[in-house]
């Protein structure tokens, strides 16, 4: 195969676009699945975030794309990796807001132009996008496709959970701990896989694509239908032979060096144990789908039992925020010279005083009089 | 129990007890209520078979073999144990005056019937739909995320709907000058059951609910052009001077026109030709409305705006 630009971009058997979305959690190995279709011709759009000590073979993730989906992210105020089983229909939300949607189908609809533009020192038909917060707009993700006239297709990338654990530990600052961890982890993928279910997909095991990564990506290929994969050059296959570092695994964990909650840990390996089986050839089953259904019930019951039980530390948190933003206005008002009598919770303009229910008023200016007396 | 003792037809809610002790399943049923839907059925149930856990269809008097077809088609998208048809035999008071004039306890009310079509649903959320309505190829997505994310919380989905006049197989008139955004989503539970309102029935729903709202261009409402598409109301009349018709006044004013030819007088009216080989509603639903400019649901969005604020 020629390694010079094609008379016409490298696209599917079908003739039509395709965008290869890397998802799973973090640590997973989806950067290592990224700069492998990169490495194979399909396009990973531009500029991509910077390689570091915690990856140093490079991210495959677009800046731009790390920037919208913090963005979003922030407006929900749902993290990386969240626990919570709410903050998928709380990120659904961005998705039906046509702003976003425009912005993102402009983005994407630019990368597609870039990648097929003759001046393109690889035209091709086919994208990557990655990210380890995309997981959260697959819907509005979808929606650009469809308006690009591209067929999403799906490669979700497996790892223990106490390896992924483990390797967040070590890599990420973190004030995380690992009951955290596995909970987010457990959130992330069960759902993950309810979002990718009914379209073109592949499960790829992180080991499998650092023991030998030419079964799992020549499987993925011919199930999604790349032509970067089907046509790849002995060129472009040197390529992912240098990218790949069996090494990169550098983090083996088992339940014996993460301690977590007997239930969690319980539910956590039930479902790695069933995510493990739709890697198998021809294991994405309705009855491993079923198995995941029940696990994502089971957590979604173990999350709001744990919420319950942690209210009081949740209301205290609240609070805290209010007496946070309290000093912030009392701060802002003394920076204008206008520090007046009474107590500080008089000092907050009584607009901002009244959009807080009267109940929590109470309980902080309860909790500023504790404090002065204490004080006194 | 109903006004006319049929026990047969007694509405029971599943989390009153009973076989499943009350227990809603995970997941979204689409209950669509119809009658002599036939032709439609092809566009309006696959979307759905794909993206919601179950659908409820309740034929009512259809002599064009609706339930038939929606057995069919649900066979042939390979969804055979999604689909539950039921038949509902009564004669049901159609909008405007004649409804105002039923007793919302009757077998006869728009209110009764709904309410027993929505009792034969097991899953904790429900997707009212009409047999003329069909998803577009991105709602249908957004639909199936929606349809495991939102069982069990208090959210009620609006959908943008814009009619379609089909001329033929090949030509239909697609109407985005008329703004029309109708809740079609809600929970399954005591506090979302039907009430009777002036013209039709509608839905209870608590004070602190929250709402989500489709994209433009979720959904199409299907006109046949060849057909009564006004036979389920008492009287043209009964929706003459009333503000809350005033929709159906100018679908009614439209089809008229169409059926005369005119449709270039008509703002934010598109006519629309599907290449040869294509159906005009696949080709709306998968080409056209995806890839159309943003801005050509402007006076929808506008007019939705205002008619919220009026």
């Amino acid at each position: 195969m020629s390694t010079t630009p094609a008379e016409t971009p490298t696209s599917a058997p079908d003739g039509g676009r395709r965008i290869a979305f890397v998802v799973g959690s973090g640590r997973s190995g989806t950067s290592t699945m990224s700069g492998t279709l990169q490495a194979l011709r399909m396009h990973v759009p531009q500029p991509e975030v910077g390689a570091d000590s915690t990856n140093p073979k490079g991210f495959g993730e677009p800046q731009w794309i790390v920037e919208f989906h913090e963005r979003l992210l922030d407006r929900v105020r749902v993290q990386t990796a969240d626990a919570r089983p709410q903050a998928w229909f709380d990120t659904e939300r961005p998705a039906m807001r046509e702003r976003f949607r425009n912005e993102l189908f402009e983005w994407l609809d630019g990368q597609f132009a870039e990648a097929e533009a003759p001046s393109s020192g690889r035209r091709t038909s086919e994208l990557v996008i990655k990210d380890p917060r995309l997981v959260w707009f697959l819907g509005m993700w979808r929606g650009a496709a469809i308006r690009c006239r591209a067929t999403p297709t799906y490669i979700t990338m497996l790892r223990p959970v106490t390896e992924v654990v483990g390797s967040k530990q070590r890599y990420y600052a973190g004030k995380l701990g690992e009951v955290s961890r596995t909970a987010g982890w457990v959130n992330v993928m069960l759902h993950t896989e309810r979002s990718t279910r009914d379209s073109e997909r592949a499960f790829v095991r992180y080991g499998d694509l650092l023991d030998d990564w030419t079964v799992p990506v020549f499987e993925l290929g011919e199930r999604l239908h790349f032509a970067g994969v089907q046509r790849a050059s002995a060129q472009d296959l040197r390529k992912v032979h240098a990218f790949i570092d069996p090494s990169l695994r550098r983090v083996q964990l088992t339940w014996d060096d993460v301690t977590v909650p007997a239930r969690l840990r319980e539910i956590a390996e039930a479902s790695w144990q069933a995510l493990d089986r739709l890697a198998d050839k021809d294991g994405d089953t309705p009855e491993v789908r079923t198995t995941l259904d029940e696990l994502r019930e089971a957590y979604i019951d173990y999350y709001a039992e744990a919420e319950l039980l942690t209210q009081s530390t949740a209301e205290s948190a609240r609070l805290e925020g209010m007496v946070t933003e309290r000093d912030r206005a009392a701060a802002a008002a003394g920076a204008a010279g206008s520090m007046g009598e009474g107590d500080g919770l008089s000092r907050i303009p009584h607009g901002l005083r009244a959009m807080v229910p009267a109940g929590a008023r109470r309980a902080v200016r309860q909790r500023l009089e504790a404090r002065k007396g204490g004080e006194e | 129990m109903n006004l006319e003792d049929r026990e047969d037809f007694a509405v029971r809610w599943a989390w009153e007890g009973g076989a499943d002790e009350g227990r809603l399943a995970p997941g979204t049923t689409s209950v669509l209520r119809v009658k002599n839907e036939a032709r439609s059925l092809p566009w309006v149930l696959p979307p759905l078979l794909r993206a919601t856990q179950a659908i409820v269809l309740v034929d009512n008097q259809s002599d064009d073999g609706t339930p038939e077809v929606a057995m069919r088609v649900a066979r042939e998208h390979g969804f055979e144990d999604k689909m539950r048809v039921f038949d509902y035999p009564f004669d049901v008071s159609r909008c405007g005056p004649e409804h105002l004039g039923t007793p919302a306890g009757s077998v006869h009310s728009l209110v009764y019937f709904y309410n027993w079509a929505f009792s034969q649903v097991r899953t904790a959320y429900s997707l009212k739909w009409d047999g003329d309505m069909v998803l577009t190829e991105d709602a249908e997505g957004l639909i199936h995320d929606l349809s495991w994310q939102l069982p069990g919380k208090d959210v009620i989905v609006r959908v943008p709907r814009h009619s379609l006049y089909v001329d033929n197989d090949r030509v239909a008139y697609l109407d985005l000058g008329l703004p029309n955004v109708e809740a079609y989503g809600y929970p399954m539970g005591p506090a979302y059951e039907h009430v009777k309102a002036f013209e039709w029935e509608l839905r209870a729903y608590p004070e602190d609910v929250e709402f989500v709202r489709l994209p433009d261009g979720a959904s199409l409402e299907l006109k046949w052009l060849d057909s009564d598409e006004f036979a389920h109301w008492t009287a043209p009349e009964a929706f003459a001077d009333n503000f809350r018709t005033s929709r159906k006044r100018r679908e009614y004013e439209l089809f008229g026109a169409l059926g005369k030819g005119d449709w270039e007088s008509w703002p934010h009216l598109h006519r629309i030709e599907a290449p040869e080989g294509v159906h005009v509603i696949d080709h709306v639903t998968h080409e056209w409305l995806p890839h159309a400019d943003r801005d050509v649901f402007r006076a929808h969005r506008l007019g939705t705006r205002e008619a919220s604020q009026s």
